[in-house]
């Protein structure tokens, strides 16, 4: 029996094309709830007036979005690849032409006046209506960095510290610490508020910024020195003696030799540690009793409050601002993040 | 330059003895070779010269004088691993220099570019490890162990992850450049090819002692041990354990019962297919290039036989008979020791 070879062949090629436009399509599916969020945000946060976001403009948006995407995916599954990369310029600039058209007159950054306003809140509702409580944004701001910032430092440091310690060297309840770090992790957070809040108060720290420093560094620690520790359990020891016989003592191996190893991890936990500490609320909200510092998470949460009446383009706007320092973190450390599994075995 | 002396050396691990009472001496510009299977306590000797590992007992003497409280980075020994255990965040030259940053060389560049060109990488230079192949990245660890002018350098299987041709060149390569410079060699292997190749001498290890020590030749000829005479040798020497009735055993003192639990030693070239001997079953035959490898089936048991002939000369199933000469058979007792002047015969077999 003879094969007809090339009808074989356009059975498998027509195959691959059809699995791959349903793979596409439902990846479309799946990810449009997750990314429409983040688009509704910034539509509303640089088209929304005063009063409320208009609709129409989300709706005309998403009705030029959704079928330029689709076409494109369409196209991709059947174009050869010399196609593609033309289909997609084309689809791009086809999208935002569209959008230009229909949306352009909608656009401006009245909402972002709360950047160059030290008062909104009289901005808004007039004269003294909160008695000065609300702090100009890039007071947060500047508390958030702060927070986010000493906290990755801390985390930082003595993870690296103690997961190498942890790595190398035998101790006595070696094993049982191990396990206890990971039973640790197995506590929701936020059981301890109350404890934690009796604590800081009797320190003395409430309502300072150092609590929520000390308290979420604390709680991060375990897992983070988890994962260093498999960081520098895939440095092997042989360079490390190497280092040794080469005239380094234990210190300058660690520094010089080992530590240049695990740079990506410390990279990775550095970004979540930030991450985890600019988007904190529980333990920034719980641990003051006035307002006694403001950082983004709880500026967003007062703005969205009815004491200045809901702007929504504003929250947009204010959102926007609060996810640029995270998103530019994960732009730049991209590439070390997703080398990061948890065993510090690189993928 | 030095010599090194190891003094009733032991080192126990929480559960195990690693090195169990090691006498060593080696002198000024000697290349030996410490061969032996994983696990018998090699490397950790090497680990305790290089000052890494300290001794549970015992004494490590450089040029006679005791150095066991001496800090590795104080030594100055050279040592090159299995892993080559470059740095991989610094290039080829960095690498080489990074023994030169802690002793304050003025002209650290010239000197680790000189032992670039002695190891034949002077091109290489800025590169890193990940960018080269496993026989340049041996030969910057060699540069590199060697830059500071060691007194004595360590080699840790520096060989086995070459393949087999390079493996050949960097064996006559690591020998001209330790001869070129003089420097007091200790190669920690289990390939015994390795051993016999570059060593002046040979120290074969078992659970954490020395089992003997010798020329290559003393090893492979002249076993001391049970042990000496299974691990060298490739293709392995063929073993029989107890007395057989076909075999006559002579030379072996007047003891009661040691005639019955003794273990023969002939090598695969020792037998040879002969007009009367042993009838044998041709099981296997492996032709390897020069020789060839022939199984066969025998009332003692298998039996391997080389024979240096490229074309085989037996069938598989074929009948031959086997023999040897009494003088190449060794006689081990139940511990293992060889039994000085213990040899054996074949009996002519009646019918045979």
């Amino acid at each position: 029996m003879t094969r007809d070879w090339n009808q074989l062949a356009a059975v498998s090629i027509r195959d691959r094309r059809m699995k791959m436009a349903a793979l596409t399509l439902f990846l479309v599916a799946v990810s449009a709830p997750i990314v429409l969020p983040y688009f509704w945000m910034v539509m509303i946060a640089f088209t929304a007036r005063t009063g409320g976001a208009d609709a129409d403009t989300l709706w005309t948006a998403c009705a030029i979005l959704v079928p330029v995407t689709l076409g494109y995916s369409i196209a991709y599954a059947s174009l050869s690849v010399r196609y593609r990369a033309i289909t997609g310029a084309a689809a791009l600039i086809l999208a935002t032409s569209l959008l230009w058209f229909f949306l352009g007159d909608d656009l401006h950054l009245n909402n972002f006046r709360f950047m160059i306003n030290p008062n909104i809140v009289e901005d808004i509702r007039g004269a003294a209506t909160a008695g000065g409580q609300f702090p100009w944004v890039w007071n947060a701001f500047g508390n958030s960095l702060i927070l986010a910032g000493t906290q990755t430092l801390i985390v930082v440091t003595v993870s690296t510290l103690a997961a190498y310690y942890l790595s190398r060297f035998s101790f006595q309840g070696r094993a049982t610490f191990l396990q206890s770090l990971l039973v640790l992790q197995a506590f929701p957070a936020i059981t301890l508020v109350i404890p934690i809040f009796l604590i800081v108060y009797w320190v003395g720290l409430l309502n300072t910024l150092y609590a929520p420093i000390l308290v979420i560094t604390a709680l991060e620690l375990p897992f983070f020195i988890f994962i260093m520790k498999g960081f520098f359990d895939a440095v092997p020891w042989d360079i490390e003696m190497s280092a040794m016989t080469d005239g380094a003592s234990r210190r300058q191996a660690f520094w010089m030799v080992v530590l240049p190893q695990v740079r990506v991890g410390m990279i990775a936990i550095g970004v979540f540690a930030f991450i985890k500490g600019w988007e904190e609320y529980v333990f920034v909200t719980g641990l003051r009793t006035g307002n006694s510092y403001w950082v983004m998470s709880t500026y967003l949460y007062y703005v969205r409050e009815d004491v200045m009446g809901v702007d929504y383009g504003m929250v947009a706007a204010v959102s926007l601002l609060y996810v640029m320092p995270s998103l530019i973190l994960y732009l730049f450390c991209q590439k070390y993040l997703t080398q990061m599994t948890i065993g510090g075995v690189k993928g | 330059m030095a010599t090194v002396e190891l003094k009733n050396i032991r080192k126990a691990w929480a559960t195990a003895m690693a090195v169990d009472g090691l006498d060593l001496t080696i002198s000024d510009g000697e290349f030996v070779a410490i061969l032996g299977p994983s696990g018998c306590g090699k490397s950790t000797t090497l680990f305790m010269l290089s000052g890494v590992y300290l001794p549970t007992s015992g004494d490590i003497l450089f040029d006679g004088s005791r150095v066991n409280d001496v800090e590795a980075r104080h030594r100055n020994v050279g040592i090159v691993f299995q892993s080559y255990a470059l740095y991989p965040h610094m290039s080829a030259l960095q690498n080489i220099m990074f023994p030169l940053r802690f002793q304050k060389v003025p002209d650290a560049e010239t000197r680790a570019r000189e032992m670039a060109d002695l190891v034949q990488v002077g091109e290489l230079l800025d590169r890193r490890p990940s960018e080269l192949s496993g026989g340049q990245q041996q030969r910057i660890a060699l540069a590199r162990a060697l830059v500071k002018r060691p007194n004595l350098l360590l080699l840790d299987e520096p060989l086995s992850n070459l393949d087999a041709t390079l493996r050949l060149t960097m064996r006559a390569e690591i020998r001209r450049i330790t001869h070129e410079l003089g420097v007091t060699t200790i190669l920690v292997t289990h390939d015994q090819l390795e051993a016999t190749t570059m060593a002046d001498r040979v120290i074969c290890m078992n659970a954490g002692r020395i089992e003997q020590e010798g020329s290559a030749e003393d090893l492979y000829l002249r076993p001391r041990t049970l042990f000496v005479a299974g691990f060298i040798g490739s293709p392995p020497i063929n073993l029989i354990e107890g007395k057989r009735p076909e075999l006559k055993l002579s030379g072996i003192p007047v003891q009661s019962g040691l005639e019955d639990s003794v273990t023969i030693g002939i090598r695969p070239e020792m037998l040879k297919a002969a007009d009367h001997g042993l009838p044998a079953t041709v099981s296997y035959v492996e032709p390897m290039g020069r020789e060839t490898l022939t199984t066969v089936d025998t009332v003692i048991g298998p039996l391997r036989m080389l024979e240096a002939v490229a074309v085989p000369r037996w069938r598989r199933d074929e009948q031959i008979l086997l023999n040897f000469d009494a003088e190449d058979s060794m006689v081990f007792d139940t511990s293992g020791k060889r039994i000085d002047g213990a040899n054996v015969r074949l009996l002519e077999i009646p019918g045979a």
